[in-house]
C-alpha cells in the first residue's frame, strides 16, 4: 500500500502520480483536509509533511495537500501532537476572518503555491 | 576569516547622467538600469522610481529588498554563485551603501505582497522607510509561469544592486567595522574561558515563493553545514522568499543580520562567537528531521556552550524551530529561540503551532496579527488595487478614502525573525 495525498486542490488531484493514492475531497475545506488527516493519524497512519506548509495563513489560501503513509501498528504520538497543534492554528485564524471568496485567478495562484509546496515533499520522498 | 566593512553614508539618491557618488549623494543613471534588466527576456517593462523617507509613497507589492555592496579587496564578489563566481567570500573589504536599497516589486501571484510606507503610522514598521529606496517595478511577458517571474524579478533585484553597488568602490568610507571568526581551534584557544556560543540560522525553505539560496544552492537541497558570519555579509545568502512579508528575511536582513552583529559586539568580552550553522525548512517531515539532527550534531561536534536559533515564517517552521531547540538542549547546549507570534488580534492567543518546555528562552519580533490603519498615500509605487488582497488585508480592507486597515502582517519586515524591527515582548 502507498501513502496517500489527502487534498482538496484540484491541481494536486489533476496532477496525481501513480507513486501515492490520493483522496480528493472537492469543493471541501483546508480545515476538512486537516481533520481528515486527524482520523487517519488516530488509526494509525503517519504524518509525512507539515500540515501548515507554506507561510499563506490558513484563512488566505482554501487549498491544503497533506501526504500520510499507509497504516501502521501503533499510532505516532509527534503526528497526533503537529495535527492536533495545526487544528487549533487553523481554528484561530479562521475565528478571526474568514477565507475570502477570490477570483478565479487568485484560485488558481493558490491552487499553484500548494502544488508545488507539496511536489516539493514529494521529490523528497521518492528520490529512492 | 576577516572582513573590514567599510560604511558609505548616502543622505539622497537622485538620477543622473551617470551612476556616481558625491557629497553623500548617490546619482544612478535610470537608462543605465533599464537596459541591464531589460536584458532579459522574461521581463516586459519596467519602471524605476525613487522613494525617500518621508515621502509620502506607499511601495507595494514589495517582493525583495537588497543592499548595495561591493568587494573592495579580497576573493570573490557580492552575491557568489549567483552574480559572481561561487568563489568563498567574506575575507578582504567590502563597500556598503548605507541608507540606500534596491526595492523589487512586481504581482507575481494576486495576494499576499507587502507594503512600505515611506511616511505615517506605516513607516513605524518597516527599517526600509528610513532608506532612500530605488525602487523597480518588473511586468512580465504575457503568460510567464510564476516561477520564472520570480526568478527574473530576483535577479534583476540582484543585479541592479551589483552595479550601484560599484560606485561605493573607490569612495572612502564613513566607518569601517572589522569583523573577524577565525578557525575553531583558534577561537578557542585565544579565549578559552569565555562559553562558545553559535547561530542556528534557520532559512525558509518550501517551495516556490518560499525559497533561500547559498551560494546559488537552493537551501532545501542542503543538509546544515558551517558559514563564517562574514560569508553572510558578502552576500551568501539571499532571498527568494515572497511571502510572509513580515517575517521573511529579505536579503537586506540577511546582509545586515543583527543576530550576527549583536555576537560580534559581544565576541571576545562577554561570549566567545565561533560561527553560524544554517540549516533550512521543508515541507516533508523526514527532512525536518534529518536537518535538526544534524543541527544538534554540530552543535555538540562544535563543543558549543550555547546558540541562538532564529525562525523565518508562519505555521510550518514552527516545528522545524522546536525541533532544532529540543534537540540542541539535549546536546547540553543551551538554547535561545528567536520568532514572531500569530496570537489573534487581541495577542491573547497561542502563538506559535508548536511548543516545548525545553523552549524557556524566547526572543519575539511581536504579533503579526496587530491591527493597523494605514492613511492614504500621495503616490503608490507598484499596484495598490493588490493591497486588498494581500495577507493580513480584509476584504473591503480598501477603504474609500483610500486608507487600508489590515494587519502588521502586510508590512514588510515588520515582526522580522531576526529582531531587525522595533517590535517586542517582555514578560514580567
Amino acid at each position: 500500500m502507498k501513502n496517500t495525498i489527502i487534498t482538496n486542490n484540484p491541481k494536486v488531484f489533476e496532477g496525481k502520480q501513480d507513486k501515492t493514492d490520493i483522496i480528493y475531497l472537492k469543493d471541501d475545506s483546508y480545515l476538512s483536509v486537516l481533520l481528515l488527516a486527524r482520523d487517519k493519524i488516530h488509526k494509525g497512519h503517519k504524518l509525512l509533511t507539515h500540515p501548515l506548509s507554506g507561510s499563506v495563513k490558513p484563512n488566505e489560501t482554501p487549498y491544503k495537500s497533506i501526504i500520510v503513509t499507509e497504516k501502521k501498528k501503533e499510532v505516532d504520538i509527534d503526528s497526533i501532537r503537529i495535527i492536533e497543534e495545526s487544528i487549533q492554528t487553523v481554528k484561530k485564524f479562521l475565528s478571526t476572518k474568514k477565507t475570502p471568496l477570490w477570483t478565479d485567478k487568485i484560485l488558481k495562484d493558490f491552487q499553484l503555491i500548494d502544488y508545488c509546496l507539496i511536489q516539493s515533499a514529494i521529490e523528497s520522498m521518492t528520490q529512492f | 576569516m576577516r572582513l573590514e566593512l567599510g560604511k558609505i553614508n548616502i543622505s539622497d539618491v537622485q538620477f543622473g547622467s551617470i551612476t556616481k557618488l558625491e557629497n553623500e549623494t548617490l546619482y544612478v543613471n535610470k537608462d543605465e538600469i533599464i537596459s541591464l534588466i531589460m536584458q532579459d527576456d522574461h521581463i516586459k517593462h519596467v519602471e524605476v522610481e525613487i522613494a525617500k523617507p518621508g515621502d509620502e509613497t506607499r511601495i507595494t507589492p514589495v517582493k525583495d529588498v537588497i543592499e548595495p555592496r561591493v568587494k573592495v579587496s579580497g576573493e570573490g564578489g557580492i552575491f557568489p554563485g549567483i552574480v559572481n563566481k561561487v568563489t568563498t567570500v567574506g575575507c578582504g573589504r567590502t563597500h556598503v551603501l548605507k541608507g540606500v536599497s534596491v526595492v523589487t516589486c512586481g504581482k507575481i501571484v494576486g495576494f499576499q505582497e507587502g507594503i512600505i510606507d515611506m511616511s505615517g503610522p506605516g513607516a513605524d514598521y518597516t527599517p526600509f522607510s528610513k532608506l532612500n529606496n530605488i525602487c523597480l517595478v518588473i511586468d512580465p511577458i504575457d503568460e510567464l509561469k510564476q516561477h520564472e517571474y520570480e526568478a527574473a524579478v530576483r535577479m534583476a533585484g540582484l543585479k541592479v544592486a551589483t552595479l550601484i553597488g560599484k560606485a561605493g568602490k573607490e569612495v572612502e568610507p564613513n566607518e569601517v567595522e572589522i569583523y573577524e571568526t577565525k578557525p575553531l581551534l583558534e577561537s578557542i584557544d585565544e579565549y578559552p574561558d569565555l562559553p562558545k556560543v553559535g547561530y542556528v540560522y534557520m532559512l525558509q525553505t518550501q517551495g516556490l515563493l518560499h525559497d533561500t539560496y547559498v551560494y546559488g544552492v537552493d537551501a532545501k537541497k542542503i543538509v546544515p553545514t558551517i558559514l563564517y558570519p562574514t560569508e553572510v555579509m558578502d552576500g551568501a545568502i539571499l532571498s527568494g522568499n515572497c511571502v510572509s512579508a513580515c517575517d521573511k528575511n529579505t536579503t537586506y536582513h540577511h546582509q545586515n543580520n543583527p543576530i550576527i552583529h549583536d555576537l560580534y559586539k559581544k565576541h571576545g568580552k562577554d561570549i566567545n562567537f565561533v560561527g553560524i550553522i544554517i540549516t533550512n525548512e521543508n515541507v516533508y517531515l523526514a527532512d525536518k528531521e534529518r536537518s535538526s539532527n544534524w543541527t544538534a550534531k554540530l552543535c555538540k561536534y562544535l563543543g558549543l556552550d550555547g546558540v541562538i536559533v532564529s525562525q523565518e515564517g508562519f505555521g510550518n517552521p514552527d516545528t522545524d524551530l522546536i525541533m532544532n531547540c529540543k534537540k540542541i538542549e539535549s546536546q547540553g547546549v543551551k538554547t535561545v529561540i528567536v520568532t514572531d507570534e500569530y496570537a489573534g488580534r487581541d495577542g491573547a492567543s497561542q502563538s506559535l503551532a508548536d511548543a516545548d518546555p525545553l523552549a524557556n528562552a524566547v526572543v519575539t519580533g511581536g504579533n503579526a496579527n496587530e491591527i493597523i490603519v494605514l492613511p492614504p498615500m500621495k503616490k503608490v509605487i507598484g499596484m495598490l488595487d493588490y493591497v486588498d488582497k494581500i495577507a493580513g488585508g480584509f476584504d473591503g480592507s480598501l477603504r474609500e478614502d483610500g486608507s487600508i486597515e489590515v494587519e502588521l502582517q502586510v508590512i514588510t519586515g515588520a515582526t522580522n525573525e531576526l529582531g531587525f524591527n522595533k517590535l517586542s515582548t517582555i514578560e514580567f
